[in-house]
């Protein structure tokens, strides 16, 4: 800011040069005000703010993970529950089974009528309607006819079973809710638990009951309709059972060729594909990172041995080392083994595919860490007493942070596209987890001439493709965000 | 002089590559007990231990691990575990040949496509060809090869009918697979290529060419072409390696009975002998690649050195 | 230079590559192709198994009998199949009480190297494929003969004729053997019993029968040389060796208390039952005198079945058992001849002129294309690259089945599960009726495979006659529930993870996942699903490799025995690890059980044992699929889905051929 100097007449001179001084300072510090320190990331950051395509990403990439996260808690289908009978290749359709468990009213309706225990019950020409009902039901299903699939609230199924029958001389049956039938479970599961903790009479009753009551929560449901969920997921889904209920959002992107609900295969799967790049890139980097900022650090013998094995590595094509390994793994004996350690296939799957993205961030680090290893503030660090490790990871790392980052972009699509490789070859994940390639794959083989089946790859495709797509130009403009020519402008 | 003893060097460190390929994978199958028996019957003890002789399973480890070792410097890979009328080399030579078509078909696919879109870009830059042409290209990287060639399937084998649906023997067969595996490549190529056409235009060798009076094609084609094709031929490394990778969906979509499908259903099979001999092969053929992409990169830019 | 130059270079060596590529590429289409559905595991008639194997073997070998549709059609308008006189034999006759068929081979039958084919081909193919070193698979189908199981099983006693196989084999391989020397078993020197024998119920012998061939016995055979005018006898002790060292018997040698000297014993290869000695007879080179055991009605059947197609003797022992089926060295009789094979694409055969019924052979050239994924073979089929499509896809079913070229007929088959009952917890009776009844097949049939199958509660497809069969009970989720309680695993806890294996198909593995799905919600159970190539899939059937395994079986007669007699106590396709002494019973006595009703019973008896112990667990009865152009002719649906590739004729819409001549198909 200016200030208007006072007049020099009404001073007196010492008090003038003091005054002096104080313009100066003024001066300098208007001056210092446009040249403004910034640090490489907020530099970054807002040179990466006006590339419009790469902000763009990030939110689709935001949106896509948020997603990914909450998808428990979403109001979807259940991803790996079978409906042959009834919801086969459905086209995107606005049909919503009356809950989770997949239950339309006409199969519960059917089930429960024609049981033989019921059947008995009926007035004879009931027996002849109802059979009669369900070959038309039959006969629909082959005609990919969704008009007898439709009924979710009680006017509807009224409404419908007067269609059918012509008389509501029989009331048409009720499905419990799903909510109050998973509330009926948990409180069965309670009352045994306490059965067991109070009414503990002889050995074998105890042990009986622990067993049933091992095997209600086995077959719990939730277990049941998505694929025993951990514990996290699993209170995310307890809590979308109590917001939302019953309600499933209709299958608007079809059903496969088992009757599963597309949508929620695909957000599903999104978990499994984000997962693996995230923590595949993680190994990568963490192997990577460590052992470029040694090696250029020590440089001399030892970072010409690592060199020298980083180059032969290259030389060895990773990806089908991976593929003769994951055929190694699902050996009968190895699987077992690795069982009793308590790894599963999916866990070493990432960490192998971490392991082979590793070779080029080590080779970018060791460069930036050799020239970064004589700059001043190494010297005093050391000066302080700081041990060699200490350096390494506390100093050096930190700065190598930003080309790292750029590098991490460009592996994560990488690793997704190589995840969905392997699902698609069908050395990924196993059925009854999801992937995107598992997805991919299982939509290329309904494509004939006869039917086309295009919502099962199209789906899954455009996830997969829009994730690679935001991945790419995120990455694209993050390496201009971040590049140091760029500064400041 | 130089050549000869950098093809040396690039020797000596290739067959180390392979060696240590090989003893990973042979210590990998023996971990698995079985082999060519496995596949036999609940068989009796005199009969086991005749076969087991015709196999030499009863040496110790590493008696195995040096003939093994000697067979494949011989190139000799063993019989495979899983197609019992064939040994590994017959597996491999058969599918060979199919897989190199494929790779060479796609490869040059991506390069013509390739250059030509970006060169044109680059000329007619910031026109609705460049801005087609990169959106094109930055399509071809982002959807995965196997999705890409689905939509291919359907569009150009049910709708317009143009190729046949699979398999492998006539000339329409290998063009979609071709397209499809060259596709991610080509848009990769013309990014290159347009960079790297840029950056030369804007040279002052070109303006003079300009002032003299040439036409458009005559400078791209005989002066910058040459320059720009430097980061396009050091990607051919990649490339190659991408392409060999690629292959391996692509001949399972189209059920083309190449390496690439062998390999995998050896991995799938658990045919060791098989999956080691095709590992080793595409050890040595992408090794082979790289070394022909350097080679090639110090004849096109006199300022290259080899080392 | 080079550098001025570089650039031409290079798009010389592309254009090239690119000549070259193409040439690689270049196939024409043959007259007939079909998808075979997998990459045959062998072309070995002793080795192979299954239908696809089946198709191949048949076109290029011929038996001695050939089934093709003969008489009046049955009340689906189907021909039906009957082994008849139009193979190597022209005639044959059986004599009266059944047991000695004599057939006679016709003079102009000749191998594709031009040697003429004789009934020693046929005594030497089927000594090769009852040899157990073979370890053919099928060699039960010949045990009918009078002496070739004792042959096969080295089921050998004191004074029994024998042929010792001296260790000078000059290869590795099988055939050629070494010197064969016959003579009589003096006697056999057995190790005594350890503590844990084989719990099969015949000890005694069948410890001997293991004990033989396993190096650790002793065999002294007396020779009779017909040296000069006197002969003279020998007498040799014999030990089974494979590497010529005698350290098996030590122990025996030392612990021997008999009468015969045992100071010099002979390793030797193998001590069998004298060949000569089996009901396989050659009178003359035309003519081969079969004996049996019993009157076996099925026995043309058998005679007509692709392990039984004979070998050329000269190119096995040159080539070896592994390489002799390559095309540039395979000799072979039927009508087609081998051209080439390329792995897990096509095999391709060609008209074989050799033939002896060459001029009916109508189809040039034929490619059997092995396409593993059912929806790209309907792909290629829907767009003419494919004649026959023998895998139609189970999701599209329900549209194929309107169309014309949709061929569907009952079949003799079978889809069930097989259970290795020697793997906890299937070692439970109880958890395995459990896990049958909590599968609901009656869903499977009409929502997944959707093909018009039947669902099945038994093991025997119905359509032979005058058998009833067992009558199973349909899926009981609470009996299920109970029975899994009562075995120990109430509500299914603590029972291990259990893996289900297919091998790769489409519809295998929509099974499989249902299947998964019913025991996970109805029991609580976790399944796993693995899948195996066709023939990886078949060596772990075989070497006990899984735990609950999709099979399927065709019958190979239409007789109960063809399914029943696979169970049997170590049968070489039981693969259970199951045994009844009962049921061998039963099974062995309706081979010479004269009573027709009586032998009916014997096997519902055998199948009632099989489905209570719940060895398979049964899921439907095939339908025959087949997709089939309009232009091919000579494709009959028949109970045994079986299509005799030399009667496909091609008819175009406006060839003119007249089809007078055609009909005589035979």
């Amino acid at each position: 800011m200016n200030q208007t100097p006072t007049t020099p007449t009404d001073e007196q001179p010492g008090k003038a040069s003091k005054r002096m001084e104080l313009e100066r300072l003024m001066e300098v510090m208007s001056a210092a005000q446009i040249q403004q320190g910034v640090s490489l990331w907020s530099d970054g950051w807002k040179r990466l703010k006006r590339n419009r395509v790469s902000m763009a990403s990030l939110w689709t990439l935001v949106v896509i993970v948020v997603l990914a996260i909450i998808t428990p808690a979403l109001p979807l289908q259940s991803p790996i529950f079978q409906d042959v009978k009834q919801r086969e290749l459905l086209r995107p359709t606005l049909f919503a089974p009356a809950n989770p468990k997949g239950f339309t009213w006409t199969e519960k309706a059917l089930r429960d009528f024609l049981s033989k225990e019921k059947i008995a019950e009926f007035p004879e020409n009931w027996v002849v309607k109802l059979r009669a009902f369900r070959s038309k039901v039959v006969e629909a299903q082959y005609a990919g006819d969704e008009s007898l699939l439709i009924a979710a609230t009680p006017s509807e199924r009224a409404a419908l079973w007067y269609q059918w029958f012509g008389e509501i001389e029989i009331a048409p049956p009720e499905i419990k809710s799903f909510r109050l039938g998973i509330a009926d479970y948990n409180e069965d599961l309670t009352l045994k638990r306490q059965e067991l903790i109070e009414m503990s009479t002889s050995d074998s009753q105890r042990a009986a009951l622990q067993a049933e009551i091992e095997s209600l929560e086995a077959r719990h449901p939730i277990n049941a309709l998505w694929n025993d969920p951990g514990f996290i997921s699993r209170s995310m889904i307890e809590f979308r059972i109590f917001i939302f209920g019953d309600y499933c959002i209709p299958s608007i992107c079809g059903t496969d060729k088992l009757g599963r609900d597309i949508l929620s295969r695909v957000c599903w799967g999104s978990r499994v594909s984000l997962a693996c790049g995230l923590i595949a890139t993680l190994v990568s980097l963490l192997i990577g990172v460590s052992y470029g900022a040694i090696s250029g650090y020590f440089g001399g013998r030892i970072d010409n041995i690592m060199m020298r094995i980083i180059d032969v590595a290259y030389s060895i094509p990773f990806i089908f080392i991976v593929i003769f390994i994951m055929s190694f793994l699902s050996a009968p004996k190895v699987r077992d083994t690795l069982n009793e350690y308590g790894i599963n296939q999916i866990t070493v799957f990432f960490l192998m595919i971490g392991a082979i993205y590793w070779l080029t961030m080590a080779r970018v680090v060791r460069g930036q860490v050799l020239s970064l290893k004589n700059e001043q503030f190494v010297d005093a660090a050391k000066t302080i007493g700081t041990s060699q490790w200490g350096i390494i990871f506390k100093h050096l790392v930190p700065n190598v942070m930003g080309i790292v980052i750029v590098y991490l972009t460009l592996t994560i699509p990488a690793v997704i596209r190589f995840e969905a490789f392997l699902s698609f070859l069908g050395m990924g994940v196993q059925a009854p987890d999801i992937s995107w390639g598992m997805l991919v794959n299982e939509g290329i083989q309904v494509i004939t001439p006869i039917r086309i089946y295009w919502w099962m790859i199209v789906f899954s495709g455009f996830a997969l493709a829009l994730t690679l797509f935001s991945l790419n130009f995120l990455g694209d403009g993050v390496r201009d965000a971040l590049d140091p020519k760029l500064k400041n402008r | 002089m130089q050549l000869v003893v950098f093809l040396l060097k690039r020797l000596g460190w290739m067959l180390i590559t392979v060696w240590v390929v090989f003893t990973l994978s042979f210590f990998l199958m023996r971990a698995i007990p079985g082999g060519p028996l496995n596949g036999e019957r609940v068989l009796s003890e005199s009969v086991r231990a005749q076969l087991e002789q015709r196999y030499n399973l009863d040496d110790p480890l590493f008696v195995q691990y040096a003939t093994h070792l000697w067979n494949t410097i011989c190139f000799d890979f063993g019989p495979s575990y899983k197609l019992q009328d064939f040994t590994v080399n017959e597996v491999l030579a058969q599918g060979f040949p199919v897989s190199a078509a494929l790779g060479i078909f796609g490869m040059t696919f991506a390069l013509l496509l390739g250059m030509t879109a970006g060169v044109v870009s680059a000329v007619h830059r910031t026109s609705i060809y460049d801005f087609s042409f990169m959106l094109l290209a930055t399509l071809g990287i982002a959807i995965p090869s196997f999705v890409l060639a689905s939509m291919a399937i359907v569009l150009f084998v049910f709708y317009f009918q143009l190729f046949p649906a699979a398999g492998w023997g006539e000339l329409r067969q290998i063009v979609l697979p071709a397209m499809c595996l060259g596709a991610p490549f080509a848009g990769y190529i013309a990014r290159l290529t347009r960079t790297g056409m840029l950056e030369i235009l804007s040279n002052d060798y070109i303006r003079t060419a300009y002032a003299k009076g040439l036409s458009t094609r005559t400078v791209i084609l005989r002066h910058a072409l040459r320059g720009s094709i430097l980061p396009v031929v050091s990607y051919l490394g990649p490339a190659c390696a991408g392409i060999l990778t690629g292959s391996l969906v692509l001949e399972k979509i189209f059920a083309i009975p190449g390496m690439g499908s062998h390999f995998i259903e050896a991995a799938l099979q658990r045919d060791f002998t098989l999956g080691m001999g095709a590992l080793l092969t595409y050890t040595i053929l992408l090794y082979v690649m790289n070394t022909l992409v350097d080679l090639s990169y110090s004849i096109i830019d006199p300022r290259v050195v080899l080392e | 230079m080079v550098r001025k130059f570089s650039p031409l270079l290079i798009l010389l060596i592309l254009l090239g590559a690119v000549v070259w590529a193409v040439s690689m590429g270049t196939l024409p289409r043959a007259d007939f192709v079909f998808n075979n559905g997998a990459e045959i595991k062998t072309m070995d008639p002793s080795q192979a198994t299954g239908s696809p194997e089946g198709r191949v073997i048949n076109a290029l070998f011929e038996g001695l009998l050939r089934s093709i549709p003969a008489g009046e059609p049955d009340a689906l308008g189907r021909i039906p199949m009957k082994p008849v006189a139009r193979g190597m034999a022209d005639r044959f006759t059986v004599s009266a009480d059944g047991t000695v068929y004599s057939f006679h081979i016709r003079e102009d039958a000749r191998w594709t190297n031009g040697d003429p084919v004789t009934a020693t081909d046929f005594a030497w193919s089927w000594m090769r494929f009852l040899h157990p070193e073979t370890a053919s698979e099928y060699n039960y189908q010949l045990f009918y003969v009078r002496g070739a199981e004792k042959f096969n099983a080295v089921q050998l006693a004191v004074g029994d004729k024998v042929e010792v196989e001296l260790a000078d084999r000059k290869t590795l391989e099988l055939f050629p053997r070494g010197t064969i020397r016959r003579g009589i078993l003096r006697e056999l020197i057995l190790p005594l019993p350890a503590e844990n024998t084989a719990d099969t119920d015949n000890e005694e012998t069948d410890a001997a029968v293991v004990a033989a061939i396993s190096g650790k016995a002793i065999f002294v055979v007396e020779f009779q040389n017909e040296s000069g005018n006197t002969p003279v006898t020998e007498t040799i002790a014999y030990a089974v060796s494979a590497d010529g060292s005698l350290a098996g018997i030590d122990e025996l040698k030392q612990t021997y208390t008999g009468d015969f000297q045992l100071s010099d014993i002979q390793p030797c290869k193998h001590v069998l039952y004298d060949f000569n000695e089996v009901g396989i007879r050659v009178l003359s080179p035309q003519d081969l005198e079969v004996t049996l055991n019993n009157a076996t009605a099925f026995f043309p059947e058998l005679v007509s079945f692709y392990p039984l197609h004979p070998v050329h003797r000269g190119c096995v022992e040159q080539y070896g058992a592994r390489r002799f089926t390559k095309a540039e060295h395979i000799v072979t009789n039927g009508p087609f001849r081998l051209k080439e094979r390329r792995i897990r694409d096509r095999i391709r055969l060609m008209k074989n002129e050799q033939y002896w019924n060459a001029a009916k052979v109508e189809l040039e050239s034929i490619d059997v294309m092995s396409i593993q994924s059912e929806t790209t073979s309907l792909n290629m089929y829907l767009t003419d690259q494919l004649d026959w499509d023998t895998t139609p896809p189970n999701a599209m079913l329900h549209i194929l089945k309107k169309r014309d070229d949709f061929v569907s007929t009952p079949f003799l088959a079978s889809y069930f599960y097989r259970v290795n009952t020697s793997k906890p917890p299937l070692n439970h009776p109880l958890v395995r009726r459990a896990l049958n009844l909590a599968i609901d097949k009656r869903s499977i049939v009409d929502n997944v495979v959707k093909g018009g199958q039947t669902p099945a509660y038994s093991f025997v497809p119905p359509g032979m006659n005058g058998y009833q069969g067992y009558q199973g009970s349909g899926s009981n989720v609470k009996l299920a529930r109970q029975l899994l309680a009562e075995a120990g695993y109430p509500n299914g806890k603590g029972l291990p993870q259990i893996e289900i294996l297919y091998n790769t198909a489409d519809s295998h593995r929509d099974i499989a996942e249902v299947i998964q799905q019913d025991w996970k919600i109805n029991l609580g159970i976790n399944v796993v699903l693995r899948n195996l190539e066709w023939g990886s899939y078949l060596d772990a059937l075989q070497t006990g490799d899984y735990m609950v395994a999709r099979s399927g079986w065709i019958g190979d007669y239409p007789d109960p025995n063809t399914f029943l007699d696979m169970f049997v106590t170590g049968g070489p396709n039981n693969q259970t690890n199951w045994g009844n002494v009962k049921y061998d019973y039963n099974i062995k006595m309706a081979k010479s059980e004269a009573d027709p009703a009586a032998r009916m019973q014997l096997f519902v008896e055998a199948e009632t044992i099989l489905m209570e112990a719940q060895v398979i667990m049964p899921i439907y009865f095939y339908v025959s699929k087949n997709m089939v152009q309009p232009h091919i002719q000579g494709f009959h649906a028949n109970l045994q889905d079986i299509h005799p590739l030399h009667l496909i004729k091609i008819r175009r819409a406006g060839s003119a051929v007249n089809d007078s001549i055609s009909e005589d198909t035979n």
